[in-house]
């Protein structure tokens, strides 16, 4: 984002002995420090609030920390994490297995794009976590429904963005290509999906960003583990901090993993750098 | 219809072609659906489109299922509501202040990856399994997409704006009201709708998992309370596709709503 178009910028401009500070002064004006010293605020205010707050509702950050160093020590923390992760992980394969290809042909042949087309839309506004109910029925309580839902958030948002990749496809770039008399499947591959993979890369985002959501819900209410099943569990039994200690790790974890994708699409389309669409 | 002319007939002849392609591979499935209803027993539990269209027609006469429309669209609009002031003000001000800005970031960013569905355990915990809950969950889950858009649309405010206003010594707050937060409205007005959608789905999480967490079941109300209804007590498939039918066609006509709200309120975009 661009952050000399904020208002700040003017005071900036107004001041320029903003250039020569002290070092400690840029110590205490970077990124990291501020961070921190927000933290340290908001960490503040809830240790606070906790004092005034029945110790059920509100555990203490210490009492927090000390859960989640616990729940770690058990390994109980990282069987949870990684469940709801490999369950993410095998539900975006098979999302991506289904989509991208039906996303080219949606993308390439108008016809199939028209038949195709009204039975996506139809199904795109219910959003995945409808399916849950009638899921535990088809597929029970388990490993399958939180996958299925997963499956079917991550699905549209790869198929949109592949089937307008695809088409957005500069065709200044094809009829050069086709000029040259390349084959159907070098085009493919050569011109048409590095043109469409930042576009597909954006949709992965997205549909991670979506299943993401989905999944805490799904293991909430259709599946005997995973961090969505945790923290239910636990505020059942009314342990409070492994409650918010579960939470700060479905925090922790969604965030490595956007930072994962981040990283993943830089590698995948270094091209895309610069165009919006990184 | 015959007595039009060659263009217009060609050009019909091209609508009703493409009708019958958007309606071919939907009826194809909905028939393919009830073809395999039809060999199950008589007494089966699974859904079929006949059966849930007499679901339907029965939740609409007892009014059960308007009611419950209602009760949803309520908390989502309440939600919606303290979203929209609580996002577009914080947003005002992170977008404009570069100090406030740097320092609220890290505590945004940490809360954005926690889904909102985990906030559920903490919300019954604090507001108990009433509306109260739900709505904070809605409200949460709206305020992100509000918040970020705002601050999108408030940081590409046209610069050369802002600087004639201070110019001609107009004050910082009036600067806020009168060239900032119109400038910023594309951003709020696409950070609404996408809340708008976020709300709708996070409302049916909500209530479905009160409902299906608590046990007491339409103790609150709402689609998403009906659905685990159907789902734990009458075990009435039917009225679940019912549901889901209505879930999807709300959010529809949420995101036309919106749409078509932004094409009147900036028609300079078209």
């Amino acid at each position: 984002m661009n952050r000399t178009t904020t208002l700040q910028h003017e005071a900036d401009v107004a001041a320029p002995a903003a250039g020569r500070r002290s070092p400690m002064r840029r110590l205490l004006d970077s990124r990291g420090f501020v961070a921190v010293r927000s933290f340290a605020i908001f960490i503040g205010l809830w240790y606070l609030m906790m004092l005034w707050a029945n110790p059920l509702q509100l555990p203490s950050p210490f009492r927090v920390v000390d859960a989640l160093a616990g729940l770690a020590a058990s390994g109980e923390l990282f069987r949870h994490a990684l469940l709801t992760t490999s369950r993410l992980a095998i539900a975006l394969v098979v999302a991506t297995a289904l989509a991208v290809p039906l996303g080219f042909l949606m993308g390439l042949n108008r016809k199939a794009d028209a038949l195709i087309d009204p039975v996506v839309e139809l199904l795109r506004p219910i959003s995945g976590i409808a399916w849950i109910p009638l899921g535990i029925f088809i597929f029970g309580v388990g490993d399958t429904l939180p996958v299925f839902i997963m499956m079917y958030v991550a699905f549209f948002p790869l198929l949109l963005n592949t089937v307008s990749g695809v088409r957005h496809v500069d065709q200044r770039l094809v009829a050069a290509a086709r000029t040259m008399g390349v084959s159907r499947w070098a085009m493919l591959r050569q011109v048409i999906v590095p043109a469409a993979l930042p576009t597909m890369m954006v949709g992965f985002r997205l549909a991670f960003a979506g299943a993401w959501a989905a999944v805490i819900a799904a293991e909430l209410i259709g599946a005997p583990s995973g961090l969505g099943f945790a923290i239910e569990w636990y505020r059942q039994l009314l342990m409070s901090p492994k409650v918010f200690g579960f939470i700060v790790m479905i925090g922790i974890v969604g965030y490595l993993c956007d930072l994962g994708l981040r990283a993943l699409q830089r590698w995948l389309t270094p091209w895309a750098e610069g165009t919006g669409l990184a | 219809m015959t007595t039009t002319t060659g263009s217009t007939a060609s050009a019909n002849g091209s609508r009703w072609n493409a009708v019958l392609y958007a309606t071919l591979l939907p009826a194809i499935l909905v028939l393919a659906w009830q073809a395999w209803a039809m060999t199950l027993p008589a007494d089966t539990r699974a859904p079929s489109p006949a059966r849930a269209v007499a679901a339907f027609v029965n939740l609409v006469a007892s009014g059960e299922l308007i009611l419950a429309t209602a009760q949803s669209l309520g908390r989502v609009l309440a939600g919606f509501a303290f979203a929209l002031l609580a996002g577009v003000g914080l947003g005002v001000l992170m977008g404009s202040s570069r100090r406030i800005r740097d320092n609220l970031d890290p505590i945004v960013e940490s809360f954005r990856p926690i889904a909102p569905m985990a906030i559920l355990p903490i919300a019954i915990l604090w507001f108990g399994t009433g509306t109260a809950a739900s709505l904070s969950i809605v409200t949460y889950a709206a305020f992100f997409p509000m918040l970020l858009n705002t601050i999108h649309g408030v940081s590409r405010v046209d610069r050369k704006l802002v600087l004639a206003a201070m110019t001609m010594g107009v004050p910082r707050l009036r600067i806020l009201t009168k060239v900032v937060v119109p400038g910023a409205l594309p951003g709020v007005l696409l950070g609404s709708r996408l809340a708008m959608g976020v709300a709708w789905t996070a409302i049916i999480a909500a209530e479905l998992a009160v409902g299906a967490k608590t046990g007491a079941g339409g103790t609150s109300g709402g689609i998403g309370q009906m659905m685990f209804v159907f789902f734990a007590y009458s075990i009435d498939l039917n009225g679940i596709v019912v549901c889901m039918i209505v879930v999807g066609v709300v959010a529809l006509l949420i995101d036309r709503l919106f749409r078509v709200a932004e094409y009147w309120l900036m028609p300079w975009r078209q």
